[in-house]
């Protein structure tokens, strides 16, 4: 079946209703979640995963997804009117949004920034589309050492592409790993790491751990930043829309390069986050009006939103086909899924057609539900962060608690919870990246899985790792990542390059 | 707790990432030594439960060193404050109330502890001109317990454990009926 008849199928799927109400609500809790302080997508998507329990899976993907969807439209609130990244991903957002706001011009940088956002979104489901099928079959035909490889690449990058000093990333991966393999070993059935507390049987779940890092840690930032928020007014009229939508197109190599920059950081583990820094930094050294760029240029809105946004959504390629998530919110949806009973990876493709093409059809759909939501809503949710700080923490905190709660209906995650988030702005404040750990949590038993397995085969032989040329270049590849920051200065001092210059404009964002 | 303006530094940077790097690193030895207890050598079929978990923990340990090695390499420059006295005042005025609060939760239930922790939030805002209502308190305390039985409870049959209140309502409902 091509490719297209399967997304039609799948459009026939989700055009009902009541799929198309779950998007609704879905996004609106996305950007809800997006514009609150110490609530994100991936925390968002933690605290919903227990309500989806009762609802099939396409269902509930529609609604996690476009609950991605909207946060990653509702970070972009935040920047522009707040100066406050919502998200991470919508730093970069600031630099340009918020003089823009200040300047009067919040409905154009808005509109910019969705509008940008869903071309974005719409090419990576386009890549998603054309390119899932076949890395899918190409996988089928990958047995432990290769799935091993392909994992040991993707942690290998977060370390060696991370901005965060590399041996923080690894303590972060490692404490992941090893939350993953607190309680029953998957192979022997032996209770591993629970010290003979039953209360660690049942494992450490990741959800509680995500609720904790992302959720109370970031509200114990943001009190002792001591944040007011005072942001700017906006209102998007369809006049607003209209003049900025007819300058789009003058951007254009803009909007392709950092589609370019956003897909690649997306399917590979950059990530959403790093994925729109470097869209701006790139956008900025090739504008014709770079002295504008922090002053409120229109381009330095377009660049990261755009590249955020198809990170964002090419992230689910290799989650869907590989099993290996492109972003924390991706691991806590690939968590979510092997919840509900499915095999994250390529035979997803073959046992459970119609869910994986009803997802890729919603994601064209949720887009653009997203964009006519976040448009009509902005005013209603700038609105609730005027809602002072005594209100709205509170209330963040018992929902991060009742979360943590419902996830196994045990008091004990909540009090997990409390000390993830003390971990997690301990972490924040020294520069410990949060996403590995929480990748590691969720990839951590597929992980040992295929590593035992390949050690089986070769009865303790790490040379299976270069058995063949395709696992060879994998496992060769991921090394490769791991030591890039030493082979890329060393490439630097040998050959002088000027290519200096691209990290170090990074490092001044 | 002093709250003068320049607020003085309540610890240094450095010493913080030492004490996590120590955290950290006596995670990886627990980790191990749970390893060791598990078998981490080759059993009978294959690898032993283990053999994974020991080199994440022998990792996690040995990172950890590095870390407190590049720690001390930077000491000088990690002088620097890693949280004014008065900021540290802000965060444990939040984080204490949320542990009281975690720690109710078993004893009078979920719902009762939201709304006392919520409630209390709202009455020790000290930063506002004008304190909030009773009213205004009651409402949002309740009115956010209310939500949140609705959604999980009712709607999505999640259920949350109310404590002896709840009980007891449940109870009263039961003999009504």
């Amino acid at each position: 079946m091509s490719e297209f008849d399967s997304l039609l199928q799948g459009m026939n799927l989700i055009l009902t209703p009541g799929h198309i109400g779950l998007m609704v609500i879905g996004v609106l809790l996305g950007i809800l979640v997006g514009v609150l302080p110490g609530l994100g997508a991936p925390n968002g998507v933690a605290l919903l995963l227990p309500l989806t329990f009762t609802m099939s899976p396409v269902s509930a993907i529609i609604l996690l997804s476009c609950m991605y969807w909207g946060a990653l439209f509702g970070g972009s609130i935040t920047s522009i009117l707040f100066n406050i990244p919502g998200e991470p991903s919508s730093v970069a957002t600031t630099f340009d949004g918020y003089p823009m706001a200040r300047e009067g011009r919040a409905a154009e940088a808005l509109t910019a920034a969705f509008s940008s956002a869903l071309i974005g979104a719409l090419a990576g489901v386009l890549l998603l589309t054309f390119l899932s099928t076949r890395i899918a079959e190409f996988a089928m035909s990958f047995s432990s050492p290769e799935f091993f490889a392909v994992y040991l690449l993707a942690f290998c990058t977060f370390i060696g592409m991370s901005k965060n000093p590399p041996l923080k990333t690894v303590v972060a991966m490692m404490i992941g790993f090893a939350m993953a393999a607190v309680g029953m070993d998957t192979v022997s059935g032996n209770l591993r790491l629970t010290f003979d507390q039953p209360i660690l049987m049942t494992g450490i779940s990741f959800e509680v751990a995500v609720i904790g890092l992302f959720g109370i840690g970031e509200i114990l930032c943001t009190v002792e930043e001591g944040l007011v928020f005072r942001g700017e007014h906006a209102r998007i009229t369809p006049m607003v829309i209209l003049r900025t939508w007819a300058k789009l197109p003058r951007y254009w190599w803009t909007i392709v390069r950092s589609t370019l920059v956003g897909c690649w950081m997306g399917i590979t583990p950059g990530g959403p986050t790093a994925a729109s820094f470097m869209s701006y930094s790139l956008a900025r050294r090739f504008s014709k009006n770079r002295e504008n760029f922090g002053k409120g240029e229109l381009e330095g809105v377009i660049a990261p939103e755009t590249a955020d946004h198809a990170a964002g959504t090419s992230a689910l390629l290799p989650m869907l086909t590989l099993g290996i998530p492109g972003s924390a919110t991706a691991a806590v949806m690939l968590g979510g899924l092997m919840i509900w009973g499915l095999h994250p990876g390529p035979t997803l493709f073959v046992e459970q057609h119609d869910f994986v093409w009803g997802l890729i059809a919603s994601m064209y759909l949720g887009n653009v539900v997203s964009l006519i939501v976040v448009l009509a809503t902005v005013p209603l949710f700038a609105s609730i962060l005027r809602i002072p700080f005594s209100i709205i923490a509170p209330i963040i905190i018992m929902v991060c608690a009742i979360g943590a709660y419902s996830v196994h209906n045990s008091f004990f995650d909540v009090v997990l919870m409390l000390g993830f988030g003390a971990l997690g702005y301990l972490f924040k404040k020294l520069g410990y990246p949060i996403a590995p750990l929480v990748l590691a949590a969720v990839l951590g038993d597929k992980a040992e899985d295929a590593f035992r397995q390949s050690m089986l085969f070769s009865d303790g032989h790490i040379g299976i790792f270069w058995s063949n040329p395709l696992v060879g270049g994998l496992t060769t590849a991921a090394l490769l990542m791991l030591f890039w920051p030493l082979i890329s200065k060393a490439l630097q001092t040998v050959l002088g390059l000027r290519k200096s210059q691209l990290p170090k404009a990074k490092s001044v964002l | 707790m002093s709250h003068s303006s320049d607020s003085p530094a309540l610890v240094g940077t450095r010493w913080v990432e030492l004490g996590l790097t120590l955290f950290t690193t006596l995670i990886g030895v627990v980790v191990m030594f749970g390893s060791v207890e598990q078998g981490i050598g080759w059993g009978d079929s294959g690898p032993e439960p283990g053999y994974f978990p020991f080199y994440i923990g022998l990792l996690l340990s040995a990172a950890s060193l590095g870390n407190g090695v590049l720690t001390l390499v930077r000491w000088k420059a990690l002088s620097i404050a890693f949280v004014s006295r008065s900021a540290f005042g802000q965060v444990l005025s939040v984080f204490i109330p949320i542990a009281l609060f975690v720690g109710a939760m078993p004893l009078v239930g979920i719902y009762v502890s939201s709304a006392c922790f919520i409630a209390w939030f709202m009455w020790s805002d000290k930063a506002r001109a004008t304190p909030y209502s009773k009213w205004k308190i009651a409402g949002i305390s309740l009115g956010a317990v209310l939500a949140s039985y609705l959604i999980f409870a009712l709607w999505f049959k999640v259920p949350l454990d109310g404590g002896p209140l709840g009980e007891w309502i449940a109870q009263t409902v039961r003999y009504f009926k």
